[in-house]
C-alpha cells in the first residue's frame, strides 16, 4: 500500500514538472488533480489497477497499443486518446469536465468527487487536507505532580549555573594567548606546492652538474619503415619467413614482426606497450654505463695510403708462360744466375730444365724419388744443378755453357773417385760422395732425408739441412769434403742460407733464425719472428734484410740494422707460405703459399740507413694447384 | 694467499676502492633494496663498469662516489623519517586507537623532489635533452586505466594527462612539431625545442593492456620523478610564451574531454604577444563569441553533469589542442617553424568520430589547421562550409559535400612528414592508402628507398618548382658519372673486360706454346690444327664462365692487397666493419627480392 502511495506521489511531481513547461493554462489547472483518486478511495482494494507494466518509465509504452497483459495474457489495449479539439469541446459541453482527469498510468479518465477537489484545494493553501484537523492543539502535560509525595530534585539551582565560569575563561585566557604566540597552529588546507620558474630566466649563471660525470642514457631505437602500421609490401615477410624464425636461436629471432593494417581504425593497441616501457625504465637504472668511442669512419680510410701501383712497374701482372711436362706437382723451381734456364723439381720424381723465354724443355733427368729442391750453382761458367731427392743430393751436371766450362765441370763432377778414402773421418757417418751410376754427376748419400740445399754464393760451398737429425750440413765441391759445424741446434732446422755478400751463415729454425759469422765460427744475431713456424727464409740481396716465411701464413720483414724483431709482418695468405723469395735486380719480392697465390710485393730497400724500408703489395697471382717458388 | 692480497694497514687502492658491489651499497647507506632502488631512480644514480671486476663478473658495480652522492642526499633521510611515521600509525591502528591513526595519516611527511631535478638539470636545456623517455612515460601512464591494486591511482593519471596536454599545446602553439609517425606499437612525434630534438611515444588511444610481468612500483617510481620533472618543464616552456601556468581550463570543454582545445584556446588568448596578434584574434573572433553564446546558454544542470564525466576517467582524446592560434609572427622563428607554421593555412579540417581525435588534434594546429570535430564542444560544425578536408576512416562515406575532401587521417601524417600537401587520390575514403613510411629513417644511408618514398620527392620538388628525372630515367643513365650506383657497375663490367681480354690473350699464348710444343716434337702443323680445334672449342667454353668468377677474384684481390700491410688492430676493425656492411647489404638485398617478389604476384594476378 505504502509503496503505492510513493509511486503516486512521484509521479505526480514529475506531472508537476511537465505541466511547467505546458504554457496552457487549463492543463495547467489540471496536474494537481492528478492525485489517483482510487488510491484513497476504500475500494482500491477489489478494483486492481488496470495497469500491470509494473513501475517502470511510461514513455517505453509510448509507442505500443497497450499497456501491460491481463491475467489471461491477453494485451490490455489503450483507449483511444482524445485529441484537444476534442477535450475543447467537453470542456465547453460540460460544465464539470474540469474534474475529469486523465490517469496516464491507468489509461483512463477518472472524475474527482467534490471532497477530493475539497482535499487537493486545501493542499494548495499549504493547510491541513482535512478541516477538522488542528495542527495547533493545546499541550496536554501527561506528568501529574501534584500527588508526587517527593519532587524529582528539591535542590536549589546553584549560582554557578547562573555565573561564567572562571576556570574555563583561564583556559581561553591561554589559548588565546597560544595563538598568538603562534604556538598553537590550526590544520591549513594542505598547500599543493606546484612547479615554479626552477631555471630562472637566463641559463649562464647556472652551475656545472656536482657528482661525477654524466653519461646519457642512448635513446631509444626510433621506428622504422616495418614499424609502420602500414608498411609497404616489401617489408613484410613472407609465411616461410616467418616460420623459419622459429628455428632461428632465440636470442637472434626477430623481435617485432611486420605486419600490415588495411586502415587506422584497425589498428589494436600494442601489447607490449607496458613491458616496454618497463624494459626501458630497467634499462635506464639498471644497466651499467660506460662511454663508448663509436668509430664514424670510411672502412677505406682505414686502409693505409700506398704509392700508386703503376710508379712501382716493372712487376710480373699476367702469366706470361706456361711450362708444361711435369705430370706430378712441381716443388721447387731455380733459376739459372744467367736467367736464361729454369730448373723444377716435381713430385713425379723428375727434374727438368726449361728455357725461359720459350718454354722449351731442355732436359729431363728421372730420378726415382720426388724431388725436395732444386739449386742452380750461382757461378755462370758453373752451371750445376743440385738437387735434394730423398736421403740423396745430387749434383747434376745440365750439359749447358761452352765447351770449356763443360770440361771443367765434368773434371770438378767426376774427381771424386774414391769417397771411402777421403771420407774416413768424421762425416763418413753423415754422407757418403759418389758418382751417380745413371746421371753424370755426384751422389751426396745422406743418413736420413734432405730438404734443402743452397749454394754459396761462390759456388764452391753449398749447405744442405738434414731435418730428421737436425743437422746442417756444409759442403764443399772442389775438395768432395762435408762438415757438420752445428754440433748442438735449438730446434728443428727448416732452411740454411749463405749471405749473398759476406760470409754469414742464416739458419732457420722453427722458432727463430740465427745468424752466424762463418769466419769467426760465432753466433751474430738471434732474429724472433715470433710466429708460430717458420717454413722458408730468402735474404735480399743487398744482404741487409731477410725475409721469413711462416706456416701461419704471415712474412716477417727483418732489418737487420734496426732491430732483431721484424720490421714489419704482413699477414696476406690464408694458409701456409711454402717459399718466399727476392727478385736478384727489381725491388720485389714475392711469397708462394698453400692456398695456390702468390703475392708480389714492391720490397724498397734505400740506402740512407735512416729511411726504412718501403713494402708495398703489388699484385696476386693465382695458379693451379701447385706450389711454386719464383724469383 | 687469496687472489688480491691486501696486507693489513693498507688500503684499498685503484677500482677495488673506487669501485662497490650493489649489496655492499645497501649494506653502506643502511637502507633496505627497495628504498635504494627509488632512490637511485630518483638520483639518477646508475651502474657502471669498472675496468677490473674485482668482485666478480656477474656483480652489479657503483661507483664509490656515486654512492657517497647517495648518502648525502636529504631525500635519504626523510625516507627514514617517513618509514618511522608509517611505524607509528601502524602502532596506532594495532592499539585500536583510531583517532590518533587518523589524526597521523593526515599530517603525514611529504617530500619534494624539485632540488633534485635542479641537480640533476642545472640548466633548462639539459632537462630538455633527456625529456624523451619522460615524455613517453606521462604519455603511456596518460592512456592507462587507474588501477588501485597496482598503486595506480586515478590523480596520477588524471595529472599524467594534464601535463600531457598541456606539453601538446605548447608544441602545436609554438609549431615545433616536426616529424610524426603512426606505428604499430603508437604514434610517435618529434618536436624542435630550443634546439633539442625531443622524439616521443604516444600508445595508440585504445585501452590499454595491463600484464602482470611488470613491476609497478620502479615504473611508477620513475613516473614520479617524470612528472615533477615535466611540470617544471612545462612551466619553464609557458614562461618563455608568456603565458601563465597552471593554465585554468574552461570547465565544459575540459568535461568533455577536450582538454587540448581548452588549453590551446587559453594559451592563445593569454600570451603576452597580443599587439602582434591581432590579426589571429580577428580570425579567430568569431569562434570565440560562438564559443561564449554557448556558454552562456548551458545550464546549470548540464554543467553538473558534465563534472561528473569529469571525475570518470575520460579515454577520450584531448581536450587541451585548441590553444594554438598562431603565435604571433615572431622574427626570431625560423625557416623551419615558419615552414611549420604555414603548411596548414587557410585549411579547415573536420573528424568524424571514429578519426583518433586527440592526436590530430595536437598536429593539425601545429601546422597552423583550423579543426572540429564530431562532437559537443566543438568550434564548427560539419556544415560548416568553409570545410576543405574531412577526416574520415570508414569504409563508405554516406553524405557527402561536394566543397570538401574525404580523406583518411595517414594523409594528415604523411603531408606534415612531406612538408607539403599531398595529392589526396591515393587516401580516399575506402581505400588502401599508400604504404606509411617512417620519417626517422635516412634513407640514403640505409641504401634503400622504399618506392612511395621517391613519389614524394617527386612531389616535395615539384611543389618546390624544381626538375628531377623520371623514376624510370635513373636505371638507363648508367654513365651518368653522377650516379654512385652506375659507378659501381661500371667498374664491374670494365673489371669483366679486362678479364676477359686476360682469358684470350692467355688463350692466344697457349695455342701458340702448345703449337711450338708440337714443333718440338715433330709433329707437321696441318695435321695439329684438327687435332687443336676439336680440344680448343671444348676449352673455349669453359673459360668464358671462368671469366666471370676471374673477374670477382681480381676485384677481391685488388680490395684485399693493402689489407695484408695493416696492422692487426686497424684490420679487424676493418673486418667488423665489413661485417657491419655486409649484413646491411643482406637486408637490403632482401628488401629488393621481397618486392621483385610480390610484383611478380601482382602480375600474376
Amino acid at each position: 500500500m505504502k509503496v503505492k502511495v510513493a509511486n503516486i506521489g512521484k509521479r505526480r511531481s514529475k506531472e508537476l514538472k511537465k505541466s511547467k513547461k505546458s504554457s496552457s493554462p487549463e492543463e495547467e489547472e489540471a496536474t494537481p488533480r492528478s492525485i489517483e483518486p482510487s488510491s484513497f478511495s476504500s475500494s482500491e482494494d477489489e478494483i486492481a489497477p488496470r495497469n500491470t507494466i509494473g513501475d517502470v518509465p511510461l514513455e517505453w509504452y509510448a509507442d505500443e497499443e497497450h499497456i501491460g497483459y491481463d491475467i489471461a495474457g491477453k494485451k490490455i489495449k489503450k483507449q483511444p486518446r482524445k485529441d484537444r479539439l476534442d477535450t475543447y469541446l467537453a470542456g465547453v459541453d460540460d460544465s464539470k469536465n474540469w474534474r475529469k482527469i486523465y490517469d496516464e498510468y491507468n489509461d483512463e479518465e477518472v472524475e474527482l468527487t467534490k471532497s477530493e477537489s475539497k482535499i487537493i484545494r486545501r493542499l494548495l493553501k499549504g493547510k491541513t487536507p482535512h478541516a477538522d484537523f488542528d495542527p495547533y492543539a493545546p499541550y496536554v502535560d501527561w506528568f501529574t505532580w501534584e500527588d508526587k509525595k517527593f519532587p524529582l530534585s528539591n535542590a536549589p539551582e546553584p549560582k554557578r549555573r547562573f555565573i561564567p565560569s572562571k576556570w574555563e575563561h583561564k583556559k581561553v585566557v591561554q589559548y588565546i594567548r597560544a595563538i598568538r604566540k603562534g604556538l598553537i597552529k590550526f590544520d591549513q588546507p594542505k598547500e599543493e606546492s606546484g612547479p615554479y620558474l626552477l631555471w630562472g630566466d637566463s641559463s649562464s649563471t647556472d652551475k656545472d652538474r656536482i657528482g661525477l660525470s654524466y653519461i646519457p642514457a642512448p635513446k631509444p631505437k626510433i621506428a622504422g619503415h616495418e614499424e609502420s602500421y602500414n608498411p609497404s609490401v616489401e617489408y613484410i615477410p613472407t609465411q616461410e619467413e616467418i616460420n623459419s624464425y622459429q628455428l632461428m636461436f632465440e636470442e637472434d629471432r626477430p623481435k617485432f614482426i611486420p605486419k600490415r593494417f588495411e586502415s587506422l581504425r584497425s589498428v589494436p593497441a600494442y601489447e607490449k606497450a607496458l613491458k616496454e616501457g618497463f624494459e626501458r625504465c630497467l634499462d635506464l637504472y639498471l644497466c651499467p654505463r660506460t662511454r663508448k668511442k663509436r668509430i664514424n669512419i670510411d672502412p677505406e680510410s682505414l686502409k693505409p695510403k700506398l704509392p700508386s701501383r703503376k710508379d712501382l712497374k716493372p712487376y710480373p701482372i699476367i702469366c706470361y708462360l706456361d711450362y708444361k711436362g711435369h705430370t706430378g706437382p712441381v716443388v721447387s723451381i731455380s733459376v739459372s744466375v744467367t736467367g736464361q734456364w729454369i730448373a723444377s723439381g716435381s713430385k713425379d720424381g723428375t727434374v727438368r730444365i726449361w728455357e725461359v723465354e720459350t718454354g722449351r724443355c731442355l732436359r729431363v733427368w728421372e730420378v726415382d724419388e720426388a724431388v725436395q729442391h732444386v739449386s742452380w750453382n750461382p757461378v755462370p761458367e758453373l752451371p750445376i744443378l743440385a738437387v735434394c731427392v730423398g736421403q740423396d743430393l745430387l749434383l747434376l751436371n745440365t750439359g749447358l755453357g761452352n765447351a770449356e766450362e763443360q770440361s771443367r765441370m765434368t773434371e770438378l763432377l767426376n774427381v771424386k773417385e774414391s769417397p771411402p778414402v777421403d771420407d774416413s773421418g768424421l762425416n763418413t757417418s753423415i754422407v757418403r760422395w759418389s758418382q751417380h751410376e745413371k746421371h753424370e754427376g755426384i751422389r751426396l748419400k745422406h743418413t736420413k732425408s734432405v730438404s734443402k740445399v743452397e749454394w754459396h754464393r761462390k759456388g764452391d760451398y753449398f749447405t744442405t739441412v738434414v731435418p730428421d737429425t737436425r743437422a746442417i750440413l756444409i759442403h764443399q765441391l772442389s775438395k768432395k769434403l762435408t762438415q757438420n759445424p752445428f754440433k748442438k741446434l735449438h730446434g728443428l732446422p727448416v732452411s740454411a742460407v749463405f749471405h749473398p755478400t759476406r760470409s754469414i751463415f742464416f739458419i732457420a729454425t722453427k722458432k727463430n733464425v740465427r745468424v752466424y759469422d762463418l769466419l769467426k765460427q760465432k753466433l751474430i744475431k738471434k732474429l724472433e719472428a715470433g710466429v708460430r713456424e717458420i717454413s722458408s727464409i730468402a735474404i735480399h740481396p743487398a744482404g741487409d734484410n731477410v725475409i721469413v716465411g711462416s706456416r701461419e701464413g704471415k712474412i716477417c720483414w727483418f732489418d737487420m740494422d734496426l732491430s732483431s724483431q721484424p720490421y714489419k709482418i704482413l699477414n696476406c695468405h690464408p694458409k701456409d707460405v711454402t717459399n718466399v723469395a727476392f727478385h736478384r735486380s727489381y725491388p720485389l719480392f714475392a711469397s708462394s703459399s698453400e692456398d695456390c697465390s702468390a703475392y708480389v710485393f714492391h720490397g724498397m730497400v734505400y740506402s740512407d740507413l735512416n729511411q726504412n724500408p718501403l713494402i708495398v703489395p703489388l699484385e696476386i697471382l693465382r695458379g693451379h694447384s701447385s706450389t711454386k717458388s719464383g724469383g | 694467499m687469496p687472489k688480491h692480497y691486501r696486507p693489513p694497514g693498507k688500503k684499498k687502492e685503484g677500482n677495488a676502492a673506487k669501485y662497490i658491489t650493489r649489496t655492499k651499497a645497501v649494506h653502506y647507506l643502511q637502507v633496505n633494496l627497495s628504498t635504494f632502488r627509488r632512490l637511485c631512480i630518483l638520483k639518477g644514480v646508475f651502474p657502471r663498469d669498472p675496468k677490473k671486476k674485482v668482485e666478480g663478473n656477474h656483480k652489479t658495480y657503483y661507483h664509490m662516489k656515486d654512492i657517497m652522492f647517495l648518502a648525502h642526499e636529504q631525500l635519504l633521510e626523510k625516507f627514514r623519517g617517513i618509514r618511522a611515521y608509517e611505524r607509528k600509525v601502524k602502532k596506532a591502528k594495532a592499539k585500536k586507537n583510531r583517532e590518533l591513526a587518523q589524526r597521523l595519516l593526515s599530517r603525514k611527511p611529504s617530500y619534494t623532489l624539485d632540488h633534485l631535478i635542479k641537480e640533476r638539470y642545472p640548466k633548462f636545456i639539459d632537462a630538455l635533452r633527456d625529456l624523451d623517455d619522460c615524455l613517453t612515460m606521462v604519455h603511456l601512464f596518460a592512456a592507462l586505466p587507474a588501477v588501485e591494486s597496482e598503486k595506480i591511482q586515478v590523480k596520477r593519471i588524471h595529472n599524467c594527462r594534464r601535463l600531457s596536454h598541456e606539453w601538446q599545446a605548447y608544441i602545436s602553439r609554438t609549431h615545433s612539431l616536426r616529424k610524426t609517425f603512426i606505428s604499430v606499437k603508437g604514434i610517435y612525434y618529434q618536436a624542435e625545442v630550443e634546439g633539442q630534438k625531443i622524439t616521443w611515444l604516444t600508445p595508440h588511444a585504445l585501452q590499454q593492456v595491463l600484464t602482470d610481468d611488470v613491476d609497478f612500483n620502479v615504473m611508477l617510481t620513475f613516473l614520479e620523478f617524470y612528472e615533477t620533472l615535466l611540470g617544471f618543464v612545462n612551466f619553464q616552456l609557458y614562461h618563455s610564451i608568456k603565458v601563465k601556468y597552471p593554465p585554468v581550463l574552461d570547465p565544459r570543454l575540459e568535461a568533455l574531454a577536450a582538454e587540448l582545445y581548452a588549453l590551446t584556446r587559453y594559451v592563445s588568448s593569454n600570451s603576452g604577444t597580443q599587439s602582434s596578434e591581432t590579426q589571429i584574434a580577428s580570425s579567430n573572433g568569431p569562434e570565440q563569441i560562438e564559443a561564449g553564446k554557448v556558454n552562456t546558454k548551458s545550464d546549470e544542470s548540464d554543467l553538473r553533469l558534465a563534472q561528473l564525466q569529469h571525475q570518470l576517467p575520460s579515454n577520450e582524446p584531448g581536450a587541451l589542442m585548441h590553444l594554438i592560434e598562431d603565435a604571433a609572427a615572431e622574427d626570431d622563428d625560423d625557416k623551419d617553424t615558419k615552414e611549420c607554421k604555414t603548411l596548414f593555412k587557410n585549411l579547415k579540417f573536420f573528424f568524424s568520430r571514429e578519426v583518433p581525435r586527440e592526436s590530430l588534434l595536437f598536429i593539425i594546429p601545429a601546422f597552423g589547421g583550423a579543426v572540429s570535430w564530431e562532437g559537443d564542444g566543438s568550434p564548427f560544425n560539419e556544415s560548416d562550409e568553409g570545410i576543405t578536408h574531412q577526416i574520415v576512416d570508414r569504409p563508405t562515406q554516406g553524405h557527402m559535400f561536394l566543397s570538401r575532401e574525404y580523406v583518411q587521417p595517414q594523409w594528415v601524417f604523411d603531408c606534415v612528414n612531406a612538408r607539403i600537401i599531398l595529392p589526396t587520390e591515393g587516401y580516399l575514403v575506402g581505400r588502401v592508402p599508400p604504404p606509411h613510411l617512417s620519417p626517422f629513417v635516412d634513407n640514403e644511408a640505409e641504401g634503400y628507398i622504399p618506392e612511395y618514398a621517391e613519389t614524394i620527392k617527386r612531389l616535395q620538388a615539384a611543389a618546390r618548382k624544381e626538375v628531377l628525372p623520371m623514376p624510370g630515367a635513373d636505371g638507363e643513365n648508367l654513365d651518368d658519372p653522377r650516379s654512385l650506383l652506375a659507378e659501381g657497375i661500371i667498374d664491374r663490367t670494365q673489371a669483366i673486360e679486362a678479364a676477359e681480354k686476360k682469358k684470350q690473350m692467355s688463350i692466344l699464348e697457349k695455342q701458340y706454346h702448345d703449337e711450338l710444343e708440337m714443333e718440338l716434337k715433330g709433329i707437321p702443323y696441318s695435321a695439329s690444327i684438327s687435332n687443336k680445334n676439336s680440344q680448343n672449342s671444348a676449352e673455349d667454353a669453359e673459360p668464358k664462365e671462368e671469366a666471370i668468377v676471374d673477374a670477382d677474384q681480381i676485384e677481391n684481390d685488388a680490395r684485399n692487397l693493402s689489407k695484408s700491410v695493416m696492422s692487426r688492430e686497424k684490420r679487424k676493425l676493418y673486418e667488423a666493419m665489413q661485417i657491419g656492411k655486409d649484413r646491411k647489404k643482406a637486408k637490403v638485398n632482401l628488401l629488393k627480392e621481397r618486392k621483385k617478389k610480390a610484383k611478380e604476384g601482382n602480375k600474376h594476378k
